[in-house]
């Protein structure tokens, strides 16, 4: 069930994080969450989670911000992010192109793809 | 050929007057000449006639007596025949003459007074007079002769003067040696006259050319002979420059006239480049700029004379558009409708302008010059920044409910919520991001019908009560859900509004919400009215968190939400204050807001009240 990896949710809207937090917890990862960048980016150097879920538009650091930042850690430690991106246009997600493990997941989306893409990063389903 | 054989005659005339006006010359010359002979031979005459007379007077009268009589008349014969000597007498004390020389009864024709006259002169006298019946002149010189200071006798010498001859042999050739050099001068001139005027004549022949143009051949050549002609030729090319300068002036009238014109249409054309919102600076072909409009010359701080005439380089050192103006000269890129943006950080610090290139050609000469034009687009960048922004926001703020709800239905349709607790937690966040939803679309449609101006507004008489009873209502539950008291300061007997209830609704609503939402839980918010000269004043004021000094000039602006933290926790689109002050101003009211970071807000919202509604009408 998750084989403990810890993920860290990071965005303003609480009924998000709520979600995501639930949906994860009932397939065994630890979840942490932030309510914006800045926060995300203090949990990402001191909790070192194996997954980062995070939103763009965000107050305080935004999540593009956050990628940019956190890109070089990931040569100590990697770990996957996933962008929860609101897509306008099909060229907006170009930045992510020098980003190790990066993916985009457009909203609307599912909980359970949220949480397969998540898996497969982890060799396969963890149930 | 006609020319030479008219030389002839020609030439004979001009030899026959040089020859009249040489033979008149020499006439005049040997006149002259005799005159002066004449004068001379008298002059000397007087002298030897003198010289004579006083040389005899010196002998005693008994030297020319006797035997020594014949040998002084001998000599005095011989003296006589050639130095014009007429006659001699000597007389004694009585004055009888005791020696005459002179041709028979020569000294009857001697007037008596010239005789008397000469016998009592006690000094040397000359007299003249003319001989009977000739032209002859008869110069009488007498002297007396005096001996141990007693006058014993008188001297008389008539003297002739010598016949003068015009054809003397020295005259002649005296004459003809000038003849000679008259006629060597006049050669010499000529020949020098002739060599002046050749170039004079090449002139001719040029002029005759110049003026004839392709007609040179048919045209007569100048006579190598004749400066009359030569004359005649540069007389008639003269003509034709007078008529050729007369035709040049007329056509200098014209270019002036359309010169004139033409600097008219260029300051027109000046005036009306002054006049546009945007910058244009023409060069020429070489590159050195013939005119920068005023907003041009503005921006980039300079005068029009120091502006002409400079390189395009040297006025605007600008190395991106140096580049784009370099690429779009090269043929294979030159588009028109092309630009770049770019900025002028020194000259308009904080604008964009775009910057595009268009060739001058003339269908002649072909490229004449060049047109660069500099527009400023910071409005449209800072407009089209905003759309993008707007859009971005208002995606984001449609997908998060969507997301909510798809997330949490999903999880509740898969039965992964077993809790009772946790789905009623589930279902109310659906149906409060449901309605989240559909107050952003109500908010969004609004918003654009009154930009649009399509909003159709339902004005009319609206009863501050019932208008304030149905908005309070409206937030009634959530205030009860976050256990917060809505105190109430409502007088009585309120005067009404004009209005659409409904968007009035719409703005209070949102104001009265927003005091809710942030307002923490078991607090209070303050909901009161008044009068004020022509306005009903609704004062809102929450315990929320407060609005920073920073944001509180953006809360009206469409789209704005705040960063603070406290304010993103809570769902909101950042549509409602717009929508809310779009409303108020629709009604000829005011918003307006104070604030301290966590202290909470107090939004004012005045509405004029009926009789100023009236009134105004």
């Amino acid at each position: 069930m998750g084989n403990n990896k810890k993920v860290l949710v990071v965005d303003d809207e609480a009924h998000i994080r709520r979600v995501i937090e639930v949906k994860l917890k009932k397939r065994g990862y630890q979840v942490i969450t932030a309510i914006n960048g800045k926060e995300g980016l203090n949990l990402i150097k001191t909790q070192k989670p194996d997954v980062v879920i995070s939103d763009i538009m965000m107050p305080e650091m935004d999540g593009k911000t956050l990628c940019e930042l956190t890109n070089s850690l990931k040569k100590e430690q990697s770990f996957l992010t996933i962008i929860m991106t609101c897509r306008i246009s099909a060229d907006e997600e170009g930045w992510t192109d020098d980003m190790q493990d990066t993916l985009f997941i457009e909203k609307p989306f599912s909980p359970s793809r949220l949480v397969d893409c998540i898996d497969q990063y982890f060799g396969g389903p963890s149930e | 050929m006609k020319s030479n054989e008219l030389d002839v005659p020609k030439m004979l005339r001009i030899g026959i007057i040089l020859f009249l006006l040489v033979m008149t010359g020499i006439a005049i010359c040997g006149q002259i000449l005799i005159h002066e002979e004449k004068d001379y031979k008298i002059n000397d005459l007087l002298d030897r006639g003198g010289y004579l007379t006083s040389l005899i007077a010196l002998h005693p009268t008994k030297d020319l007596q006797g035997r020594k009589q014949d040998f002084f008349l001998r000599t005095l014969s011989e003296y006589s025949s050639y130095e014009g000597l007429v006659y001699c007498f000597i007389h004694d004390q009585a004055g009888r003459s005791f020696v005459s020389l002179a041709p028979n009864n020569f000294a009857s024709q001697i007037p008596p007074d010239v005789q008397r006259a000469s016998l009592q002169a006690m000094g040397l006298s000359k007299h003249t007079f003319q001989l009977n019946g000739t032209e002859n002149t008869i110069y009488e010189f007498a002297k007396p002769i005096f001996e141990s200071g007693q006058k014993t006798g008188t001297v008389r010498l008539g003297f002739k003067l010598p016949h003068i001859s015009f054809f003397s042999f020295e005259r002649i050739r005296f004459l003809a040696m000038i003849a000679l050099l008259f006629f060597a001068v006049v050669l010499f001139f000529y020949y020098c006259i002739k060599l002046t005027l050749q170039p004079l004549k090449k002139l001719s022949q040029d002029l005759q050319s110049t003026c004839n143009g392709s007609d040179l051949m048919n045209s007569q050549t100048p006579s190598t002979n004749g400066v009359a002609f030569m004359v005649k030729d540069l007389g008639q090319s003269l003509s034709q420059i007078k008529e050729k300068l007369e035709k040049i002036e007329v056509d200098n009238m014209k270019l002036v006239s359309k010169l004139g014109v033409t600097a008219f249409e260029k300051k027109q054309i000046a005036t009306i480049l002054d006049s546009l919102n945007l910058g244009i600076i023409i060069v020429d072909i070489q590159d050195d700029v013939s005119h920068v409009n005023d907003y041009m010359l503005k921006l980039l701080k300079k005068s029009q004379p120091e502006a002409v005439g400079c390189s395009l380089a040297e006025l605007l050192n600008h190395s991106d558009i140096q580049s784009f103006i370099s690429q779009q000269e090269d043929g294979m890129n030159y588009r028109n409708g092309e630009y770049i943006e770019t900025t002028f950080p020194e000259h308009a610090p904080g604008d964009t302008f775009s910057v595009s290139f268009s060739e001058l050609k003339e269908i002649e000469s072909g490229l004449v010059g060049k047109m660069i034009l500099i527009r400023k687009i910071t409005n449209e960048k800072l407009a089209e920044e905003a759309r993008k922004d707007f859009i971005a926001h208002i995606s984001h703020e449609f997908k998060t409910p969507l997301t909510s709800i798809k997330s949490y239905s999903e999880m509740l349709m898969e039965g992964e919520i077993d809790d009772g607790e946790m789905q009623k937690e589930f279902y109310n966040t659906i149906n409060t991001e449901a309605d989240r939803l559909a107050s952003l679309i109500q908010n969004l449609l609004s918003i654009s019908r009154i930009e649009m101006g399509s909003l159709a507004i339902n004005k009319s008489l609206v009863k501050t009560e019932l208008l304030i009873g149905d908005s309070l209502a409206a937030i009634e539950t959530a205030a009860q859900t976050k256990h917060i008291v809505i105190e109430k300061n409502i007088p009585d007997n309120l005067s009404s509004i004009v209005g659409d209830k409904e968007l009035l609704k719409v703005a209070l609503i949102n104001v009265l919400n927003n005091a809710v939402k942030y307002t923490p839980d078991n607090n209070h918010i303050t909901f009161s009215l008044s009068d004020q000269d022509d306005f009903i004043v609704f004062d809102t004021i929450d315990n929320g968190c407060g609005i920073s000094q920073e944001d509180l000039p953006r809360i009206f602006d469409k789209s704005f939400r705040s960063s603070d933290p406290m304010v993103r926790e809570m769902p909101g689109s950042g549509l409602g204050l717009a929508l809310t002050s779009e409303i108020v101003q629709l009604h000829g009211g005011e918003i307006d807001v104070e604030s301290e970071p966590g202290e909470g807000a107090r939004f004012s919202i005045k509405l004029p009240k009926e009789e100023y509604y009236l009134g105004k009408q």
